[in-house]
């Protein structure tokens, strides 16, 4: 089972996009950075998803700090391609940032990619 | 307040004090983001503390800001500037941000900066003269978004109570505010009506939020089946951080960067006085919907809309600060609300420089305390987002107003059309402008159709 969090402004947004979309071997899980941050040392999680106006303030919050930056990736307000999720996840990004108004164009590729790795 | 237009034009023409002081105070966010001290992009933050201990280069973090920056710019702060006549910080602090972390030479960043500051307010100077002088006047126009904003965003602590506390709760809320908002109309009218509703609405998200994280604790500890200690039981005290002998790495970053700010206390300050200022000033507008306040010399309103927006606002700006090292370039974003109603500059001085040490000071036992307190946390996530909701609305629904004010149904069809053109091509503009914005390009439009005698301008 791959646990997703999620964090920042659309943390609930992108929860139900993520449910709704019905992944198999897939849970998500409502969070924030600070929670995550321990979740995800810990082995107890392993994708976060942070929201947010840029796409990086809210949405990484504290995880660069804690995670360092070799993990963390912020698409800013772009909306990337499949392509481009399964290189960040081929170097082991394990979270992401982006914009709270590309919810619906970001979520399910993201989620997706994640679930095929499952 | 009052709902209808207010015939005079604003006639917003920056003085020479006011246009020194956006480029003084421009060329001092440069330097200070230079020395990576504090950034305006909440974005741009996290990414800071790499600088700042030395794992990145100037020029990578250049890259970052640009890119976390430039659609603000260009899709948030110059249509928000041209089409309210105001000053805003997107429009000046992302740019000083960019050029501060670009300049190579510590010299260069305050002249880049400065730079910047004298392009904006020339710029716009030159931009509302202009649209004053013609013949549909968008600017007065404008004025139209005041009411859908002041009062749609009356509602924002229901919104924010029924994401975070669920649907009873918000009915509750929304049932209460209403009817302070009938009452205060009735027995008050010279009150701003929403003034005590949205005062109320706060009280009782934080209540809701602090009584939750209270009765958590309660459970932990216990579940946990320890004794809690009177000084365990002190508000400040992080849950979890009490395991003997390992140093939560959270702790020592949080340390660190608090520290390092507080050693450059006096230069905050004075970054404090001038941010305060510019707010005195009332050419500036801090928050998203502000500017038209501003514009049409509602001040003690502002002060109100943005005084809530801050409590949105200031545990993003702390937690990312502490993780970072940098701080906000306008602090808490407390110094506008105080700004805008302060009677003189002198004060603003003043007051400015004392809010940032306070401020600067308090940071490292703000993070304490929000490390505790996580439904505070989550709920200045839902105030930002239920204020995001509120104010796009009122935004679009008083650009439509505005529209019609210039063009009847013309204007709403091409100012409607644009909007949602924005939104089919993957919103170029940042949602919250495009519909200011495409007010703007109508009444250019609109302008053009007179002058090809095609359109005869609506007399309001």
């Amino acid at each position: 089972m791959t646990t997703i969090l999620t964090g920042g402004v659309g943390k609930a947004e992108v929860a139900d996009t993520v449910e709704r979309l019905a992944l198999a071997g897939v849970e998500v899980v409502v969070s924030n950075d600070m929670d995550a941050a321990a979740r995800l040392r810990a082995g107890r999680a392993d994708y976060f998803l942070g929201t947010c106006q840029t796409g990086a303030g809210a949405s990484l919050g504290v995880l660069v700090g804690l995670m360092g930056s070799a993990v963390c990736h912020t698409f800013g307000r772009s909306v990337p391609s499949v392509d481009e999720i399964n290189a960040l996840l081929d170097q082991g990004k394990k979270v992401f940032g982006f914009a709270v108004d590309q919810i619906d164009a970001v979520t399910p590729t993201l989620a997706g990619a994640i679930a095929a790795r499952a | 307040m009052s709902s209808t237009v207010s015939a005079a034009s604003t006639g917003l023409d920056f003085s020479l004090a006011q246009q020194l002081t956006v480029v003084a105070l421009c060329a001092l966010t440069a330097f200070i983001s230079h020395l990576a001290l504090a950034v305006f992009n909440d974005g741009v933050r996290p990414f800071m503390l790499d600088f700042v201990q030395g794992r990145t280069t100037r020029s990578a973090t250049t890259a970052v800001s640009f890119g976390l920056s430039v659609g603000f710019v260009f899709g948030l702060g110059a249509p928000m500037a041209l089409s309210s006549g105001v000053l805003n910080p997107w429009l000046l602090f992302l740019p000083t941000d960019v050029l501060g972390i670009l300049a190579p030479k510590k010299w260069l960043a305050p002249l880049l900066g400065g730079a910047w500051g004298a392009v904006v307010v020339f710029g716009l100077d030159g931009a509302n003269a202009l649209a004053h002088e013609l013949p549909v006047d968008f600017l007065t126009a404008m004025q139209r978004m005041a009411t859908p904003i002041l009062f749609l965003f009356t509602l924002f602590p229901v919104l924010a109570i029924t994401r975070q506390f669920g649907r009873l709760r918000g009915a509750v809320a929304g049932g209460v505010e209403l009817a302070l908002v009938v009452l205060t109309m009735k027995v008050w009218p010279e009150v701003f009506a929403g003034a005590p509703a949205m005062a109320v609405g706060v009280l009782l998200l934080i209540g809701f939020a602090v009584a939750k994280d209270v009765r958590r604790r309660r459970t932990e500890r216990v579940a946990a089946g320890a004794a809690p200690s009177a000084q365990e039981r002190a508000l400040g005290d992080p849950v979890g951080g009490g395991r003997p002998g390992e140093v939560d790495p959270m702790v020592s970053l949080f340390g660190t960067s608090a520290a390092r700010l507080r050693r450059h206390l006096p230069l905050f300050m004075v970054l404090g006085a001038g941010v305060c200022l510019l707010a005195q000033l009332h050419v500036f507008g801090g928050g998203e919907a502000t500017s038209f306040l501003i514009a049409k010399g509602q001040y003690a309103e502002a002060a109100q809309v943005d005084f809530y927006r801050a409590l949105g606002f200031i545990p993003l700006i702390a937690t990312t600060a502490l993780a970072s090292g940098a701080y906000g370039i306008v602090g808490f974003t407390l110094a506008y609300p105080v700004g805008y109603l302060l009677p003189n500059p002198w004060l603003a001085v003043a007051c400015g420089a004392l809010i940032f040490a306070g401020e600067v000071l308090a940071l490292s036992w703000i993070g304490k305390v929000l490390g505790g307190l996580p439904s505070v946390r989550d709920s200045s996530e839902h105030l930002r987002a239920a204020i995001g909701d509120t104010l796009q609305l009122a935004i679009l629904f008083g650009s439509l107003l505005a529209a019609e004010a210039m063009g009847g149904g013309l204007g709403i069809l091409i100012a409607g059309g644009l909007y949602l053109l924005n939104e089919a091509v993957g919103r170029v503009v940042v949602r919250m402008a495009a519909a200011p914005a495409a007010v703007v390009v109508t009444g250019i439009v609109l302008n053009l159709l007179h002058w090809l005698h095609l359109f005869t301008p609506v007399k309001t």
